[in-house]
């Protein structure tokens, strides 16, 4: 096995070549070294990217009329890689050169990805931002404002208190209907519920669209009901119950059977292990999937734009007449010409990632732990509860009439002088 | 796993109870979703029968002389989930690789939080930037692609002579192109959150061990990392592939659909089975809506295909194995 | 137990929190915003329908809110409109033409049931043909088309600006050898049953042979879905369409929507010829003078009463007459049904005695046309049709409509402008704007007047590009004047393709009008600039792979080489003289 040796940090210059003699010494097998930097590594890269750039301008403003700024950083890149990847070839062997150009590609890859993205949502903050510092802009509806008016008119306070009404009537159904099939699924396994489990895998490829079509055919043009915010939230529901649904089963699989298993052979029966220990076990993770399933139900538009009709006035009734959420809304705003119009399709869209945003950190904030984990603050809890149980045991074997006590309400002032106090506040 | 030991004791009243609610539940849930999938083929069942396969071949839009079929609007929609699952896959793959090998590792959570919440994005905000910013700068992209590998039936732009500096920007607007783009970078954050996952998962002895045989950090990936994860790329791809052919408002506000089939993905005009719908459930009369059905259905079926595959290519595959996605 | 009870309650608190705050914000923003609305006694309404009227009845609905109706209209294509009124799912529809009971485009039948519906017109207006086109950097805002050629356009059997026929109807206007890109509607709308009905009345062979062609089957007459063909663009609404054409990739795009959508983009639209052979566009005046000769359906028993028919304004020979006008219509209900109630009823009364009155003032400045006095007062009795209202007895008089005079004539179609002589078929084209531009174009190399579309984006004058090389683009625009005179004499000539755009005559008349356009002109001088400074079209673009190409690629293999080989080749050789260790050492 060959390693090549590494350049050596200090002689990165253009020293003279040392005499033949001191040279001739067998190279100490040293370990390839993985990643990091090193200065031949930073001095080669910067050389190829200022060799690509020059060369890339010598090409495009002196040899050949080229032109587009999107030709001048392909050619650049082309030229970049193919520099830096003769520079560590000077050095390395084939392998390590490969690395170092695939590295730099993957390096590529991610910026152009993450710029890319960033540059969706940075586009829509950006043009946002006219409508954004008005203060009615979240205050007012569009009932008083036309195509023309001014950004000092009108807002978006319809389609915000829309969205949140749509997605309220979608969680108050998703997540009891959700979170029971999920544990029905995992504690009683069965032919049926395996059958389930398919359809509900099925139906999470349920494209948005067409689940807005089944409430438009069924709800509106079957049954006759308006076109409301009720309809649209049943038609986010249907949406979401599969992805809720699978979410959660995932969740409740992790958590560890070691613990159902002591809750059973304690005796508990089977409703009281699924309330008391497998849905707090699974918790956090429970929230995150229905957090993330409200992300993507507050995001949808063509569900909505199916079933909840459109207005411009702010309607609190979400049983009768149309109601907007925020995505359609913003569908409808930039439908039109006019600058100003556009402008609130891009506030709309910013007020609509910020929610969005929220959402995504607050599933963050109380997910992002395995089951089992457990907050400082319930951590707590349980030791103030362990704590309780201990007092209670020892005043069980205190003789006498401690036994008359109330064992099972410790109050709190009592309990400060036996525990380390760990601000039990909460 | 450990699995929870099968009690069959008798059991309390609270635990039937809990049973029988618990079954409920399930009987509710696969009420409404069989309900959705069996009205949808039953609403469908209408327009298919009066169809017959020439459903599939035909591709003008005319329900109502019972002139209609998906040929076009399906090719559109395939086009345009093609050209974002070519555009994304290299990105997502990239990122993950990325994010799970390369990338510094205090930069590592950031990056997975940031590529997480990409995926929450609404597509909206995407058909935002997909109209406004990307369309009229794509349209040299378009045209150098165009010119220089016309010569590929799939770039190739009608109405436009190579070098005519009058040639109309329009035929590169509103392409399969444009709206394949605008998907891909809807997509590739869920490709990229599944990859990352999976490569994130590829055992660390495997990894220490190629290190140790001499391998480059490159090398290790293409011996170890990739293998392992061969199965989370497939799945992340059909993943996004479901997510790109079900996409509605994105690729409506961009694309000017024609019922013709257009295998120009360059060229201005494309259609998706979605935005079909989204264009027609309106003015559709009772059969025009049980084409819609038919069309929606014919989408719905493409996706659980894509979908299915995609769970059984993860389940089979290594990483999956212990996976839970 | 506590315990458990407390991890309970944990859980619920955390689901129940998201719902709560949820709640809680909706209170919050309902509370206050809801209660004005509730307090008011209307009840809320919603309407769907055209989106060529949309403009009219959004500034309605705007001003109604202050009487406390709350008015929904989602404009979404008259065909959708219809479709809704029909499953009951709207209060009132909008559409352009009538339900379809016997559609000719082999579309299903509407059967809307007997004396549930009455139609009732809102507003007059033309369909226009709102285009984007730039002459060596400046917007064309004076094209002028024939029916034909306008047909032609939308069939796809002109395909380029510079096609002799659209040179025809343009004397002296230099058009860009550039592809049309026609954009039309995608979803079912009354502007396309519109401008349809005129195609396939006015120009029957052209359409006929265009819907052969594409493949329409059954007869192919008025539609409401237009049929394309690859190489036109679709769009859903008129604002849809006109978004599209006011792109800047929108080069070369024409569309059909309503007047308005041209005015609020301030775009030009297309003159169209009329069968007096002048060139036309409708104004509101222009409109109400093509609509004396729309017939009316007036029997009152019939399904189709206040329906109209529309040959007469295509064939009308009157010089000011637009051919592309028409009525757009509601569809009142006249029962209790769908979502439709007698509290509604009431809602909808008022708000119809108020677009029928006072709302038709409005029309003209928002590029509509006011109803004539006869259609308001049958509007007024369709009115009392509807369940629930509170019928009002309006003093005909008050309502300010431009339209009514003492004698029951239409004033504004008795005091119309007739058309300029430059409109005239062969003359060359009049150098004002059109549509939302009202500026000049730059043919006519006069410093026309400012208008009152703004346009401001194409700037005021335009006398200094096509005043010559004499003048010059310099001192166009800021001094207006001067252009206009220094034109005065010569011939005009495009700068940039020396070809003569306007006899000297023609230039001699724009002095004149330089005296009116020099405050314009003189007042957005940057705007005049802008415009002056024709961007010279570069015609070195790639053609393909040629002999530049295979220069280039050898240019850049050279560069490289130049750059790489001395450092390859002193490697080579150190390394030959002093052994691969040596190359080693002379990194350090």
């Amino acid at each position: 096995m060959t390693v090549v040796e590494e350049t050596p940090l200090s002689g990165a210059g253009h020293a003279p070549p040392p005499p033949a003699d001191a040279v001739v010494r067998p190279a100490p097998p040293r370990p390839r070294r993985i990643g990091g930097v090193t200065r031949t590594g930073v001095l080669s890269l910067c050389g190829a990217a200022a060799s690509g750039i020059c060369v890339t301008v010598l090409l495009f403003g002196q040899l050949a009329p080229f032109s587009g700024a999107l030709g001048f950083t392909v050619t650049a890149y082309l030229v970049f890689l193919a520099v830096y990847a003769v520079l560590t070839g000077l050095d390395e062997d084939a392998q390590a050169v490969r690395d170092k150009v695939m590295t730099v590609v993957l390096w590529t890859a991610a910026t152009l990805l993450f710029s890319g993205l960033v540059m969706v949502v940075g586009f829509t903050a950006w043009r946002g931002r006219e409508a954004l510092p008005h203060g009615n802009f979240f205050t007012q509806d569009m009932q008083a404002a036309g195509p023309l008016d001014p950004l000092t008119h009108g807002g978006i306070a319809h389609a915000m208190l829309g969205t949140l009404t749509m997605i309220t009537i979608a969680l108050v159904i998703t997540v009891p209907l959700g979170l029971a099939c999920a544990v029905y699924l995992n504690q009683i396994p069965g032919r049926f519920s395996r059958f389930v489990r398919t359809i509900v895998e099925a139906m999470t490829a349920l494209p948005s669209i067409v689940a807005g079509l089944m409430v438009y055919a069924t709800w509106i043009l079957g049954l006759g009901m308006q076109k409301s915010g009720l309809a649209a939230g049943f038609a986010i529901s249907v949406m979401m119950l599969p992805i809720v649904i699978r979410a959660s089963d995932v969740v409740l699989r992790l958590v560890p059977g070691n613990l159902t298993e002591a809750a059973e052979a304690l005796g508990a029966p089977r409703w009281r292990t699924v309330w008391h220990v497998v849905l707090p076990t699974a918790r956090s993770g429970l929230a995150t999937a229905v957090i993330l399933g409200t992300a993507r139900g507050i995001g949808e538009t063509s569900p909505v734009l199916l079933t909840a009709g459109f207005t411009a006035a702010l309607n609190a009734d979400a049983t009768s007449g149309p109601m907007v959420s925020l995505p359609l809304a913003v569908f409808n705003f930039v439908k039109s010409p006019e600058p100003t119009m556009i402008a609130r399709g891009f506030g709309a869209a910013a007020v609509l990632m910020a929610l969005v945003l929220v959402l995504f950190v607050i599933a963050r904030v109380i997910g992002g732990r395995g089951p089992g984990h457990r907050t400082k603050r319930q951590a707590r809890r349980g030791a103030r509860a362990s704590r309780a149980d201990v007092r209670r045991f020892e005043e069980l074997r205190a003789p006498g009439l401690s036994l008359f006590e109330n064992p099972g309400e410790p109050l709190p002032g009592k309990d400060a002088p036996t525990a380390p106090a760990t601000g039990e506040t909460d | 796993m450990l699995t929870p030991r099968r009690l069959d004791a008798a059991r309390g009243l609270g635990d039937r109870l809990f049973r029988l609610q618990l079954t409920a539940t399930g009987i509710t849930v696969l009420a409404v979703m069989a309900g959705v999938g069996l009205f949808l083929l039953l609403r469908a069942g209408q327009a298919l029968r009066a169809r017959g396969l020439s459903f599939l071949t035909t591709a003008a839009w005319q329900p109502d002389v019972h002139n209609f079929g998906i040929a076009a609007v399906l090719t559109g929609t395939v086009l345009i989930a093609f050209v974002a699952v070519v555009i994304s896959v290299p990105l997502a793959v990239g990122t993950a690789l990325f994010i799970s090998d390369i990338a510094p590792r205090g930069l590592r959570r950031t990056l997975v939080t940031l590529v997480d919440l990409m995926a929450a994005v609404p597509s909206v905000v995407y058909g935002l930037w997909g109209l406004f910013f990307l369309q009229q700068h794509v349209i040299g992209l378009s045209r150098w692609l165009s010119e220089w590998l016309g010569w590929i039936p799939l770039f190739r732009v009608d109405g436009t002579q190579p070098g005519e500096p009058l040639a109309s920007e329009s035929v590169f607007t509103a392409s399969t192109f444009v709206a394949g783009i605008v998907v891909a970078l809807m997509v590739a954050p869920i490709q990229c959150s599944v990859m990352r996952e999976v490569f994130s998962q590829a055992p660390a002895g495997e990894r220490e061990g190629a290190y140790a045989l001499g391998a480059t950090r490159w090398g290790m990936i293409r011996s170890v990392v990739l293998p392992y994860g061969k199965g989370g790329i497939i799945g992340g791809t059909m993943l996004g592939l479901g997510r790109a052919l079900g996409e509605t408002i994105a690729v409506y506000l961009i694309i000017s659909p024609v019922f013709a089939i257009q295998w120009h993905v360059l060229q201005t005009g494309s259609n998706s089975v979605s935005s079909l719908i989204a264009l027609h459930y309106g003015d559709a009369s009772d059969f025009g809506m049980s084409a819609l059905m038919a069309a929606g259905l014919a989408l719905f079926l493409l996706t659980l295909a894509v979908n299915f595959t995609a769970s059984s290519v993860v389940a089979r595959s290594r990483s999956g194995a212990q996976s839970e996605a | 137990m506590r315990s458990h009870l407390h991890t309970a309650l944990g859980r619920l608190r955390a689901l129940g929190t998201l719902g709560a705050l949820l709640g809680v914000i909706a209170g919050l923003l309902a509370g206050p915003l809801a209660a004005p609305a509730a307090a008011e006694s209307y009840t809320p309404i919603s309407g769907a329908g055209s989106t060529w009227a949309e403009n009219a009845v959004d500034e309605w609905r705007r001003a109604v809110n202050q009487y406390g109706m709350r008015i929904s209209y989602a404009g979404t294509g008259s065909s959708d409109g219809r479709r809704q009124f029909l499953s009951g799912t709207v209060d009132f529809a909008v559409s352009d033409i009538p339900f379809q009971t016997h559609p000719t485009d082999g579309s299903a039948a509407e059967r809307p049931a007997s004396g549930s519906y009455a139609y009732m017109p809102i507003v007059a207006g033309g369909t226009v043909f709102m285009y984007h086109l730039t002459v060596n950097g400046k917007r064309v805002t004076n094209l002028r088309l024939s029916g034909d050629v306008v047909t032609k356009i939308f069939t796809g059997a002109v395909k380029t600006w510079d096609d002799p026929v659209i040179k025809a109807d343009n004397p002296g206007l230099q058009l860009p050898h550039r592809t049309i890109v026609p954009v039309v509607r995608s979803d079912g709308s009354g502007s396309t049953a519109q401008f349809t009905m005129w195609m396939a009345n006015q120009h029957k062979s052209l359409w006929q042979a265009y819907c052969d062609k594409v493949g329409r089957s059954g007869a192919c007459g008025q539609t409401s879905y237009y049929p394309t063909v690859s190489g036109m663009i679709a769009q859903s609404g008129d604002l849809g369409v006109a978004g599209y054409v006011a792109q800047n990739y929108g080069e070369g795009a024409i569309g059909y929507v309503n007047y308005s959508y041209a005015l609020n983009a301030h775009y030009p639209v297309a003159k169209v010829l009329n069968h007096a052979g002048y060139y036309t566009e409708p104004t509101p005046q222009n409109v109400a003078v093509s609509l004396l000769k729309a017939r009316i359906n007036n029997d009152r028993n019939s399904a189709d009463y206040l329906t109209q028919k529309l040959d007469g304004v295509y064939n009308d020979s009157d010089r000011r007459n637009y051919p592309l006008s028409s009525y757009s219509y509601m569809i009142l209900p006249l029962k209790v049904q769908g979502t439709f109630t007698q509290a509604k009823g009431k809602t909808l009364g008022a708000f119809s005695y108020y677009f029928m009155c006072q709302g038709q003032q409005q029309a003209p400045s928002l590029g509509y046309s006011p109803l004539p006095i006869n259609l308001v007062k049958a509007g007024f009795d369709q009115i009392r049709r509807i369940p629930g209202v509170q019928a009002q007895n309006i003093n005909i008089r008050g309502c300010n409509n431009p339209t009514f005079s003492g004698d029951g004539h239409n004033k504004l179609a008795d005091t119309a402008p007739y058309p300029a002589a430059c409109d005239k078929k062969g003359a060359p084209p009049c150098t004002t704007g059109s549509g939302g531009a009202k500026t000049g174009t730059g043919s006519g190399g006069s410093g026309s007047t400012g208008g009152t579309g703004g346009g401001s984006t194409t700037g005021g004058s335009t006398g200094g590009t096509s005043g010559g090389g004499s003048t010059g683009g310099s001192s166009a625009g800021g001094t207006a004047a001067g252009g206009g005179t220094g034109g005065g004499s010569e011939p005009v000539v495009d700068p940039d393709t020396g070809q003569t755009l306007s006899p000297g005559s023609g230039a001699g008349g724009s002095g004149s009008g330089s005296t009116g356009g020099g405050g314009t002109g003189g007042g957005s001088g940057t705007a005049g600039d802008t415009i002056a400074l024709a961007q010279p079209v570069s015609v070195a673009g790639g053609q393909g792979w040629t002999s530049t190409q295979t220069l280039m690629l050898i240019a850049a293999f050279l560069v490289l080489g130049l750059v790489l080989l001395p450092s390859l080749v002193s490697r080579a050789i150190t390394g030959r003289g002093a052994g691969k260790s040596s190359g080693e050492g002379q990194r350090r």
